[in-house]
């Protein structure tokens, strides 16, 4: 069975710049605050009508030209989200729309932080089967317009910045090399650490005027932060190196570690505990913050521009957030 | 390897009186995940196998408990899973042709062995009632099937083809909450316009079906190498009942092989086709080695069929 290999990759990040200075401005809050718990220095935040379809087809254009790839060649496209465009349909058939193609099929993925692994994962099997050649991956969020940006909702809206990332898949008839494996993961049991209640299928009914507004409002994300930081750091570790052992091989092996970049405190003590060198470990949650769906593809695309990821090289990507989820993949460059 | 259904479960609520109609509606405030844990239950009894037994949840629903994380992760839960991974997609009233497509990758691939495939919806929560919103709200139902499927020397899953096209977002639709709405997506005065309602063109569902669900039967039943005649039940999940069955006369499917559920149940979306399926298999009428296409158009617009033999 053949294996699944990244053909191109591109990104977009919206051009409004949020520092923390600016955050200050909102919400009780300091800048040192922000950038000792979490390494957070500016967000980006998108404006006027834009969504994680629109940001997700300028991603997919730049991915589709980097792996010389025609938009009407893709056979699946498939978004992964937690800030969908609208509620119903999926936010992958706004961005169908938006490269202005149609036919292959198109669905979302809502995994959370794990969710751009959850549909990498996906993708690997749709071309590993021969199933398809070509599948289009989108992480994108546009985290801005549910934050609660006033000082009561100042511990959750700090982290989150808005930003897409994709990839064009393709199959790579070398099994040592491409994506080796992938390894994901839920636990429901901890749904309420960090979620978003309302609106509620669960809820007669599930939308009123008091989750929208008001002291009792129910839209905006909730975090147990310490809660879903010390599972981070059990979970992250685990993960790598299940997916290390599937593959016979260890952390030395390792040429770069790509987390989903939820809090750079979180990526540092992983990297301590693995005793992988600083310069193994890509962050650039400094400048982004947390973009969910979006922080590996980006993260990943900047790594390729640094000059950080080579040909041969093997690279382990890793998420845990909300669900809980966590997930990794394992791949040979 | 292939893969096989080993088992099949359904959960209606009861039903009640709305709008004009009887239609299976949770009248306690329960998510899909609740309705989905006695169907799943009922799937893996069939198996004769416990929730540890399973490596892969994939949970389609387009009515999702809360707004995140998924519904997988809090059906999970409920059934007392340890880490499986659980998989929310949303592809709409095609959700469940999704899953079973996904779900049999990651089988063909070797990767897992044993996959919960979830379609449910709970739909009467998010309805307007009233006489403004009742046209609409009068065709749906809540439900939540499941389809335990597993690797086997028989080859269960024949075909399983999936399709979208994005031209058609905002025929049937739901708007609000809308993300890209800046800089609030939620405003007190969306939802006073009805913004967080399901709108649809009918015409244009109607047309999109009449054509896509023919269409995508011939091609399933191709890539399954078999033909209209060799298919012992046709299940098709389409909002509007009517519009259905003239889809099917298209290609030549007698309405003694034809099986509707929005005409029993009203439009059960990611539930339909699990929900019908399992009612066939519990109720007698399909045993092993019936061959059954399931089809489905809707939302999206998005649509698949699958070919599978029981």
């Amino acid at each position: 069975m053949r294996n699944t290999r990244i053909l191109g990759i591109g990104h977009h990040l919206p051009s409004r710049v949020v520092t923390n200075a600016d955050l200050t401005a909102m919400m009780d809050t300091t800048e040192d605050w922000i950038v000792q718990r979490t390494g957070i220095r500016e967000r980006r935040f998108s404006d006027g009508w834009t969504g994680a379809a629109d940001m997700g087809a300028e991603a997919a254009e730049e991915a589709l030209q980097h792996a010389g790839v025609s938009a009407r060649d893709l056979d699946c496209i498939i978004l992964a989200t937690l800030s969908p465009d609208v509620d119903s349909p999926a936010t992958a058939c706004l961005l169908q729309h938006r490269m202005g193609i149609g036919g292959m099929p198109a669905f979302d993925v809502r995994n959370q932080c794990s969710g751009f692994l959850y549909g990498l994962a996906i993708a690997d099997k749709f071309i590993k089967t021969a199933t398809y050649n070509r599948v289009l991956l989108v992480g994108g969020e546009t985290h801005s317009t549910g934050l609660d940006l006033t000082t009561r909702g100042r511990d959750v809206a700090v982290i989150f910045g808005d930003g897409a990332g994709a990839v064009v898949l393709g199959p790579e008839a070398d099994t040592r090399r491409g994506i080796l494996s992938t390894h994901l993961h839920a636990q429901g049991k901890f749904a309420e650490k960090l979620w978003l209640e309302s609106p509620a299928a669960r809820s007669r009914p599930r939308l009123t005027e008091d989750m929208i507004s008001g002291d009792e409002a129910r839209i905006f994300p909730k975090m147990e932060g310490r809660y879903v930081f010390r599972h981070a750091v059990v979970r992250f570790p685990e993960v790598i190196r299940e997916a290390l052992d599937a593959n016979g091989l260890g952390v030395a092996d390792l040429s770069l570690f790509i987390p989903h970049q939820a809090n750079l405190r979180i990526s540092q003590m992983v990297a301590l505990g693995l005793e992988l060198p600083e310069e193994k470990v890509f962050n650039n949650i400094d400048r982004y913050g947390n973009t969910t769906a979006g922080s590996i593809p980006i993260a990943i695309y900047e790594a390729l521009q640094a000059g950080r990821i080579h040909d041969g090289d093997l690279v382990c990507l890793a998420a845990f957030g909300s669900g809980f989820t966590w997930a990794s993949a394992l791949i040979r460059w | 390897m292939a893969s096989a259904i080993l088992g099949l479960g359904h959960h209606l609520p009861a039903e009640v009186e709305c709008a004009g109609v009887r239609r299976p509606i949770a009248v306690e405030p329960v998510g899909p995940s609740a309705l989905a844990v006695p169907a799943a239950t009922q799937a893996l009894q069939q198996a004769a196998l416990t929730p540890d037994a399973v490596d892969f949840i994939i949970f389609a629903t387009t009515t999702p408990d809360v707004t995140f994380p998924g519904s997988g992760c809090w059906f999970q839960r409920q059934l007392g899973f340890g880490t499986t991974p659980a998989l929310d997609i949303r592809a709409q009233c095609a959700g469940f042709v999704f899953g079973l497509s996904i779900a049999d990758q990651f089988l063909r691939a070797g990767v897992y062995e044993r996959v919960l495939v979830i379609g449910a919806e709970v739909h009467s929560s998010g309805l307007d009632y009233s006489e403004r919103g009742a046209p609409i709200a009068r065709l749906f139902g809540d439900g939540a099937g499941v389809v335990l499927v597993g690797n086997d020397a028989r080859a269960g899953i024949r075909s399983a083809v999936i399709h979208a096209d994005g031209r058609y977002y905002d025929h049937f639709w739901c708007e609000y909450p809308s993300s890209r709405q800046h800089p609030v997506r939620m405003t007190v005065e969306n939802f006073r316009q009805g913004k967080h309602f399901p709108a649809i063109d009918f015409e244009s569902v109607q047309r999109f079906a009449e054509a896509s669900l023919p269409a995508v039967i011939q091609e399933s039943l191709q890539a399954a190498d078999t033909g209209v005649k060799d298919v012992d039940r046709f299940i098709i999940c389409h909002l509007l009942p009517e519009v259905t069955e003239t889809a099917a006369k298209k290609i030549g499917i007698p309405s003694s092989r034809l099986n509707i559920p929005a005409a029993r149940h009203g439009h059960l979306a990611a539930a339909a086709l699990p929900v019908a399926l399992s009612e066939e298999v519990s109720s007698g009428r399909l045993g092993a080695g019936a061959t059954v296409c399931l089809a489905a158009s809707g939302s999206g617009f998005a649509w698949g069929a699958a070919v599978v033999t029981l």
